[in-house]
């Protein structure tokens, strides 16, 4: 559902990850130059996959995209290195506008 | 028997609208409770009667004694919600709520009730809100809710709900459930929808899937 | 007709929906965010004793001071914040108003019981305008449900009680001490049990009659309920006999009480009929330790304890320790 809101016009591949940890290992191997992360999902969870992201010093894009719409959770999230904090359900505007704002040619 | 299970699609997008609706209602009970709130990945799930009894085990563990409220719902959607917690799920909330002087038992229950029926109404709220618009109502699809009420009290988890007592032969789960950070916590959300109101959220969860 | 609904023999059109709210046998009314009563039905009007003009556009909690306001404050704004349906239900709030019911004849209650429902009233934007109140008269249902339980808890009481003294029985004396037993083993608390015994009972029966027996046995055991503390739980072991369950009270306490006991009994003949008869006990108190193997094996060490008291001429209190049992089996 996140997949068909990206904008149309953007020239990308996409890997998907069933949860944190197969995302973190796509990350890790250099698969992603921009991830929607989740907060909510088995094995290893959104906080966890930015803690990881942030211990090993990659170079992060993440843009979470989450249900979770405490503000504390935002907040967390920011401290982790997040770049954006999308609420779900999505608004394609959204992610378009985060996109732009950090530079990103669509 | 395979009518009664959901595709991949179906489970995947019914999982989708859960995590929403459930996000909004974990997002009340943390303004609630001043806690932060920990949601878990909804599980979705076609159950047979015999199941029932083995899926609560699942959810709550076997050896814990639990209460739970139930409350129905009506409408577009139909069915039961129950909300079950943890040995010392009143307590805790008493607690949480700023009660400084201990609670007695009316009180207790009352609270317990507030809660339930706030988690009940917020997530199935959230759940009718998406998908109004795709039902042949057009967008009129609005729940009606029973009054909550108690319907065990420290019993075992096993003992909750005794299937040869029931008579359908399958029912749509959808759990979710709220553990409080730091507390000792917790509180299932279990959405169970009988035969005809499955077979209605099926082709509201294809078009749903279309939408996209 | 062109879609009005009208009634038969009705002079003018009648909106039908609002007919059923004026009339309707369940209360219905109507609050703003301010907290503005906006509508207010038949049903409100006949109990309140308030008309709907002395009350719309007016402050609720002006009209009715005696609402418990910051609750019910509380309750209708939540409506209006979480857009969710909210309830009361007479089990635990047995009102709202405090309204007198229609059963001032048969009832046995003095008010109305109600249940309640909180319903957001959408406008076209989505928003929470007000909050739209239904109360159900559920006493009928409440008186009910209250003489159900009364009479299960009699029930189950009195298959709990001896039916002589009126005070538990053995099974629930037994299940009671099993109980606190497990707990204090669990817990690692402390609690002690005590056995006691009317002296010369047979003597007591064979000189005034089985009927003075009984009553002094009604009389003995209501006196010595009356020194006990609420947690304490006492029940009639068998014949004369009796046992104590006194929770988290170690042994010298328990000793204190006893003694207590014995006086009390000495000082106080039972009256019968005009003739006073002179009672006393004897009593064995033994105490809870971790490593009793079982809640009988204590029972069996009080009536040791009871037993050396017996031997030793009565009327005296005797705490079990483990050379009784030498002492028992010399004598």
């Amino acid at each position: 559902m996140l997949i068909k809101s990206l904008p149309s016009t953007w020239d990308v591949e996409i890997t998907q990850a069933v949860n944190g940890k197969e995302a973190l290992d796509a990350y890790r191997a250099g698969k992603a130059d921009v991830m929607f992360l989740d907060l909510t999902m088995p094995v290893m969870d959104g906080y966890e996959v930015l803690e990881n992201i942030q211990k090993e010093g990659l170079n992060s894009f993440v843009i979470v995209v989450s249900a979770d719409i405490q503000p504390l959770a935002q907040e967390r999230v920011k401290k982790l290195g997040a770049m954006a904090f999308i609420k779900k359900p999505v608004n394609p505007d959204l992610i378009e506008s985060a996109l732009k704002q950090y530079g990103i040619a669509l | 028997m395979s009518a009664m299970q959901l595709t991949e699609d179906q489970r995947d997008a019914m999982q989708e609208i859960t995590n929403i609706a459930m996000g909004q209602a974990g997002s009340l009970l943390a303004e609630l409770l001043g806690n932060f709130v920990n949601l878990s990945v909804p599980r979705i799930k076609v159950l047979a009667l015999a199941e029932v009894a083995r899926a609560i085990r699942d959810m709550v563990g076997s050896d814990i004694d639990v209460t739970a409220v139930r409350q129905s719902f009506q409408g577009y959607l139909t069915g039961e919600a129950l909300v079950i917690y943890g040995q010392n799920g009143c307590t805790e909330l008493g607690d949480l709520m700023g009660y400084d002087e201990e609670l007695d038992r009316s009180e207790e229950t009352e609270l317990l009730l507030d809660v339930s029926n706030v988690l009940v109404g917020a997530c199935l709220g959230g759940i009718v809100d998406q998908i109004k618009n795709l039902t042949e109502a057009h967008g009129t699809a609005e729940l009606g809710f029973s009054a909550p009420s108690v319907m065990a009290e420290s019993v075992p988890a096993d003992a909750l709900i005794n299937p040869d007592k029931l008579s359908w032969t399958h029912a749509l789960l959808v759990e979710v459930n709220f553990t409080l950070e730091g507390r000792n916590f917790i509180s299932h959300l279990c959405m169970l929808m009988p035969e005809h109101s499955i077979e209605k959220m099926c082709s509201i969860l294809d078009r749903f899937v279309e939408s996209y | 007709m062109n879609g009005h609904i009208t009634l038969n023999d009705s002079p003018q059109d009648i909106n039908l929906p609002d007919f059923i709210v004026k009339w309707v046998d369940v209360g219905i009314f109507v609050v703003n965010k301010k907290m503005e009563v906006t509508l207010w039905n038949n049903f409100m009007c006949n109990h309140s004793g308030l008309g709907a003009d002395a009350i719309v556009g007016k402050n609720l909690f002006e009209c009715f001071p005696e609402l418990p306001k910051a609750w019910l404050s509380k309750k209708i704004l939540g409506v209006f914040l979480l857009k969710n349906f909210a309830f009361t239900s007479w089990e635990q709030r047995p009102y709202l108003f405090r309204f007198p019911h229609n059963r001032p004849i048969t009832g046995g209650v003095d008010h109305m019981y109600q249940n309640c429902t909180f319903m957001p009233v959408k406008g076209a934007a989505g928003e929470v305008d007000s909050v739209c109140i239904t109360l159900f008269d559920a006493t009928d249902i409440g008186i009910s449900q209250t003489a159900l339980k009364k009479a299960m808890k009699s029930l189950s009481d009195s298959s709990n009680r001896d039916g002589l003294t009126g005070i538990y029985n053995r099974r629930y004396l037994e299940l009671r001490l099993s109980a606190e037993f497990d707990r204090c083993r669990r817990y690692r608390d402390q609690f002690s049990f005590v056995l006691f015994d009317l002296d010369h009972f047979k003597r007591i029966n064979d000189t005034y009659g089985h009927l003075a027996g009984d009553e002094v046995l009604r009389v003995v055991s209501s006196h010595i309920n009356s020194l006990l503390r609420s947690v304490d739980v006492m029940g009639r072991y068998g014949g004369e006999e009796f046992g104590i369950i006194l929770p988290a009270t170690p042994m010298q306490s328990a000793l204190i009480l006893a003694e207590r006991i014995r006086l009390a009994i000495e000082q106080a003949p039972v009256a019968y009929k005009g003739i006073s008869i002179p009672v006393t006990v004897s009593i064995g108190i033994a105490e809870f330790e971790p490593d009793v193997p079982n809640y009988e094996h204590l029972i069996g060490c009080s009536d040791r304890a009871l037993y050396h008291g017996k031997e030793n001429g009565r009327n005296q209190v005797t705490c079990y320790t483990p050379e009784l049992e030498s002492k028992t089996a010399s004598s």
